[in-house]
């Protein structure tokens, strides 16, 4: 009794700030929470029923997890979970390196008028959508059309490549796409936390003498590296999980070039649409999201052992 | 599932400003011009390097607006010249004939504009503020369960119900189907956002500003308000830059929920050519059946011009945002 | 968790039900207030749809005492749209579908088994439907929808750009293959740079296929017609093949064949062939559409198809509220020529003018706000003719009928729960290699191994063997 009493005396007392989460909290619920039930589908072999949704997943055979076979069992499996994971790796790397080198240069330029002329132009890629990315891509590539084969063939060289069923160009062009749309706003966010360094560090560098690389490496890096960190936890969260767009639109679904653009998202997605089976997609959907949970736990686990700083949560 | 990755991918790696420092000094610098100077004093490249580096950032940059440059080129060249030479830099023959194409949808162009535009706003506003209480409050220490509603917050980070369930819960229960808040309401929080501003306000907003205000009697929604508000200003920018942007190229929500020709936004009715094409590519009709849907695909000009013009408001629109942005990113970390 | 599931079950049902709950519940209970019937069809939404229907609903109070409530949704979106709202459990009516989503909706219980509904509320309709309609669209003697009483048959047929022929003198009543077109590719790439000699297009093979087209399990239709093959196996396979890669290779097809998207718009005169579906007098519709005369040529004789009888069908949904109401009006337009018509060309003196023959002639409004396709919307028999169409269109139309031959799985639907997981990785593989391979942009040789090689590593063989076993069965049982 008294405890229930210590409770409501508790709530009154918080009562301004639980006034404050209340609308993101029935938020949560109807949109996120609510929804969870469903996950059940993925281990049922749903079947409609005239009674609506709720008799259709009570009514439905419960198959254990054999939705989930179709992720596993075949060859072309092994090879999507190596794209993905391949894919994303590249993109976490390379994304790195190179937004923290332009972040780096950018900060260092003379003229600073420029410096911003050329963020401008870098953040470009990050508010198109993919469906836009695929339309620029198709304006070079386009075999009959596209401004590549044109420029080839002002170098004489008259067979113009049919680039939509080349596989061995696609992994760099997909790498090209992405580090192009992602590169500006990546090193924005390092260049943010760059220009936060106190200037009293290079100050104190340069008065010992310190050139512009060991500034650098000794002070910009090591000042940046949590966020590196951080950023990159997050990342390995989604390494199971690919840009539908990327891997789908902008290749035009090309299926000659499956071998190198197939990830699990593209895969999941052509092989039910064919039969509209949302227990497998759902089973798929729960794949990906334990799998990425289990990779931020590890490696913020791993992050902490570090150094206890670097740590998301 | 799917859409879950679009919406993900829509906002990819947000900021997360890190370092602890007094935004105060920052935030009440009237004398903005004599801080710069000091920074350009340290960082500066001279000589061959830095012409070197604008070489490179120069034409990085130049490459990230080419493709835009170069499809409002060819959606402004002549049909017969595209077929006949490619989609070409200096097209042979100049036409608006795209554009003309395009004039005759006014009506739907305009209804799509503004419903995108209004989706955008108000859905911003909204998202914001909502994601700003909700953070603010799992941000103090005074509010006793803050750590269970950052786990709430936290939690559906990873899991979701997936489609159907989504939804049902938006159809069925909140009978969302061909109004405009089914464009708003599902994209209105993110977990991901609330846990960034959570870390913006803890180590922005310093306790010592608050504890003050409260000895002065004023309420907490008083002093979020009037105090928190105007000092994480860049920050909020920066969330709602965020949403704009998620608004802005939604489509997804719209194919779900819309039926209704006169509440399709803007991104969703080029989704719907590209889904036109798609379909037409599946399933062979006979008879005169798909003449009635070939003459819903636009040619090759045409589509680029309906590519422009979806881009360009936020193309026009960014730069000014811009500098919000890197500030709210900064925020966190300026230290002088 | 059952009673928290069933809680909410009604919690669903009194939220979700809303306003078409309140009228159907009194439509049964009280006989004098109009039952509304939700109607979802497929095709880009149109401006004066609501008020055809108020003139529509005039009519069918009258008659039937019932309104319809007509939604379209745009071609590309109609499928995942229908996959929702059916999987969500939400009602309505009566909705469109076709192949291969009819089969697979009807066999998850998305539809109404319709075999007692047709005899008590649909006589006059199931009169005058094709029985091999009814038979045809039948799975596993049950009927699940009502198909458009049209063309029972599928033909594909060439499409020749008729000032191309007349201007080279070509004979075109000869071609009966694929190889026979050579010389005339040949003539039309060496003299007219601004033609492609063929526009895109997948060739036709004789198979009777279990699933979709690109899906490798069909019947052959010639040959041994109890065994179920993999077609990119098959011999005919490999030479059709090797004429379309040549074909490719000399330039006669676009070198992005394979993942373009260019629909050859028929007005743009850019093409020398292509291939489409053919239906009695196609070639006046198609040459009135594209402005010149086009030429046809049939590939061979019409063939009655699953995939042709359930090619547009009105199926009554499992949740529908008032099912015999959707079928009194499903009889209603399938066998009244005011309500088809009215359905199909828009209300007269708006849409449409009638001469004094009885023929018609659209009016602009229709063209520009009430373009409807006529395949989905039902009955094409009672439809008027226009002004220039050919005075025994419709009775061409039952000739064709009467011609077109059974295809050996006619009303054969695969189960294809048993082996889902299979389908799945096949369906990847068949979009990986079929476009490629079929569009002649790969030389078959080289990579009709490598398909074949993949398809056996997705479970083929175990598919074959469940679709050979099904199929027996429903033999013996037919």
């Amino acid at each position: 009794m008294n405890r229930i009493k210590s409770f409501f005396q508790d709530v009154y007392k918080n009562r301004v700030w639980l006034l404050m989460v209340l609308p993101g909290t029935i938020w949560l619920l109807l949109f996120a929470y609510l929804p969870m039930f469903g996950t059940v589908i993925a281990f049922k072999n749903f079947h409609y029923d005239p009674n609506g949704f709720f008799a259709s997943i009570q009514n439905s055979e419960w198959v254990g997890f054999e939705n989930f076979a179709f992720l596993f069992n075949t060859n072309d499996a092994w090879i999507i979970t190596r794209n993905t994971i391949l894919y994303n790796l590249v993109f976490i790397v390379l994304g790195l390196i190179l937004a923290v080198f332009v972040a780096i240069v950018l900060s260092e330029l003379a003229n600073k008028k420029l410096s911003k002329i050329y963020q401008t132009g870098m953040l470009f890629p990050h508010f198109l959508s993919w469906i836009v990315v695929s339309y620029f891509v198709f304006t070079f590539l386009s075999v009959d059309r596209g401004l590549l084969n044109n420029i080839l063939g002002w170098f004489g060289v008259d067979d113009p490549i049919s680039w939509y069923n080349e596989a061995k160009y696609w992994p760099f062009i997909i790498v090209l796409t992405s580090m192009w749309k992602g590169i500006g706003y990546g090193s924005i966010v390092y260049l943010a936390a760059i220009v936060g360094i106190d200037k009293n560090y290079y100050e104190a560098a340069m008065i010992d003498g310190a050139n512009k690389w060991q500034q650098i490496r000794n002070i910009t890096i090591p000042m940046i590296t949590p966020l590196i960190v951080i950023l990159t936890i997050l990342n390995v969260g989604r390494i199971f999980s690919a840009d539908f767009g990327l891997f789908y639109q902008v290749p035009r679904d090309s299926g000659t070039l499956y071998s190198v653009t197939n990830v699990i998202d593209t895969y999941v997605y052509r092989g039910l649409t064919t039969m509209g089976d949302i227990s497998m997609s759902t089973a798929a959907g729960l794949y990906q999201s334990l799998v990425g949970f289990a990779l931020v736990m590890l490696t913020n686990y791993l992050a902490q052992k570090v150094d206890k700083e670097y740590a998301l949560f | 599932m799917w859409q879950n990755t679009m919406k993900i991918n829509q906002n990819s790696s947000p900021p997360t400003p890190l370092h602890k420092g007094n935004v105060q000094n920052q935030l009440n610098q009237p004398n903005k011009k004599s801080k710069r100077k000091k920074k350009y004093t340290v960082h500066g490249l001279s000589g061959f390097p830095n012409l070197l580096m604008n070489i490179l950032l120069g034409s990085f940059a130049l490459m990230c607006i080419f493709p835009f440059l170069y499809v409002i080129i060819i959606s402004l060249t002549d049909e017969k010249t595209l077929a006949r030479n490619g989609y070409q830099i200096l097209p042979e023959i100049w036409s608006f004939e795209a554009y003309r194409y395009l004039w005759q949808m006014k009506d739907q162009l305009l209804q799509s504009y503004t419903i995108t535009i209004v989706v955008t706003v108000l859905g911003t506003v909204f998202s914001v503020a909502m994601i700003a209480l909700f953070a603010y409050a799992i941000s103090r220490k005074q509010f006793k369960y803050r750590g269970f509603f950052t786990f709430i917050a936290f939690f559906t980070m990873l899991f979701s119900g997936g489609l159907i369930p989504f939804y049902i819960v938006a159809t069925q229960f909140l009978h969302l189907r061909n109004s405009i808040w089914a464009l708003i309401l599902p994209l209105a929080m993110n977990a991901f956002y609330i846990l960034i501003m959570r870390t913006f306000f803890q180590r922005s907003v310093p306790e010592s500003i608050l504890e003050s205000a409260r000895i002065d009697g004023a309420s907490e929604l008083r002093i979020f308000a009037k105090i928190v508000v105007p000092l994480s200003l860049p920050g909020l920018a920066t969330i709602a830059l965020f949403s704009t942007l998620g608004y802005w190229n939604d489509w997804f929500n719209a194919l779900l929920f819309i039926d209704e020709p006169n509440l399709v936004p803007l991104q969703s009715m080029l989704m719907k050519i590209e889904n036109n094409i798609e379909f037409l590519r599946q399933n062979s009709l006979a008879g005169g059946a798909q003449n009635d849907l070939l003459s819903a695909i636009p040619q090759d000009a045409a589509k680029m011009a309906m590519v422009v013009i979806s881009t360009l408001p936020i193309a026009i629109a960014y730069p000014f945002f811009q500098k919000y942005f890197v500030s709210g990113l900064t925020i966190g970390g300026v230290k002088e | 968790m059952i009673v928290l599931l069933f809680s909410l079950t009604t919690l669903l049902a009194a939220c979700g039900g809303g306003k078409s709950a309140n009228t159907s519940g009194s439509g049964k209970a009280d006989k004098n207030k109009p039952y509304e019937i939700m109607w979802y069809t497929i095709g880009t939404p149109q401006k004066d749809v609501d008020k055809v229907m108020e003139e529509v609903n005039k009519y069918t109070k009258e008659k039937i005492n019932a309104t319809v409530k007509l939604k379209q949704i745009d071609w590309g979106d109609y499928d995942q749209k229908m996959q929702l709202m059916i999987s969500s459990g939400e009602s309505f009516d009566i909705a469109y579908t076709g192949g291969g989503n009819y089969v697979l909706n009807a066999q998850k219980g998305a539809f109404k088994d319709l075999n007692e509904l047709l005899d008590t509320h649909g006589k006059e309709l199931k009169a005058t439907l094709d029985p091999a309609f009814i038979e045809g669209a039948k799975i596993d003697g049950k009927l699940y929808g009502i198909p458009s009483n049209k063309e029972v048959g599928q033909q594909s047929v060439y499409v020749f750009n008729k000032n191309l022929v007349d201007k080279y003198k070509m004979d075109i009543s000869s071609i009966s293959s694929l190889e026979d077109l050579e010389p005339l590719l040949k003539t039309v790439k060496e003299n007219e740079p601004d033609f492609t000699p063929l526009a895109t297009f997948k060739p036709y093979l004789p198979f009777d296929y279990i699933l979709e087209d690109e899906l490798p399990f069909a019947i052959p239709l010639e040959g041994n017609k109890n065994k179920v093959v993999n077609i990119f196996e098959s011999d005919i396979m490999m030479e059709t093949l090797k004429t379309m890669h040549k074909f490719y290779k000399a330039g006669y097809i676009k070198a992005d064949a394979a993942t373009s998207t260019d629909p050859w718009p028929l007005e743009v005169q850019n093409w020398f062939l292509r291939k489409e579906m053919y239906q009695p007098y196609a070639e006046l519709i198609w040459s009135r559409s594209a402005g010149y005369d086009v030429a046809v040529q049939p590939m061979h004789d019409p063939i009655t198809f699953n995939n042709s009888v359930t090619g547009a069908i009105q199926a009554i949904s499992a949740t529908s509220k008032n099912p015999e109401k959707a079928m009194e009006f499903l009889n209603l337009l399938n066998t009244d020529p005011y309500l088809r018509n009215l359905i199909d060309r828009g209300i007269e003196g708006v849409h449409y003018e009638e001469d004094a023959n009885g023929k018609i002639n659209d009016l602009p409004a229709r063209v520009e706000s009430y373009n409807m396709p006529t395949y989905s919307l039902g009955n094409h028999f009672i439809l008027k003719l226009y002004e220039n169409d050919p005075e025994d269109k419709w009775e061409a139309f039952k000739k064709f009928n009467d011609a077109s031959v059974e295809a050996p799985t006619l009303g054969f639907y695969f189960d294809t729960n048993p082996v889902r997981t299979e389908i799945a990785a096949i369906s990847n593989v068949a979009s990986e290699f079929a476009p490629a391979l079929l569009t002649g942009s790969v030389d078959p040789e080289v990579y009709l191994p490598k398909a074949n090689k993949k398809f056996k590593d997705a479970g083929l063989d175990k598919v074959l063997k469940e679709i050979q076993k099904q199929y027996d069965e429903w033999k013996k049982n037919n």
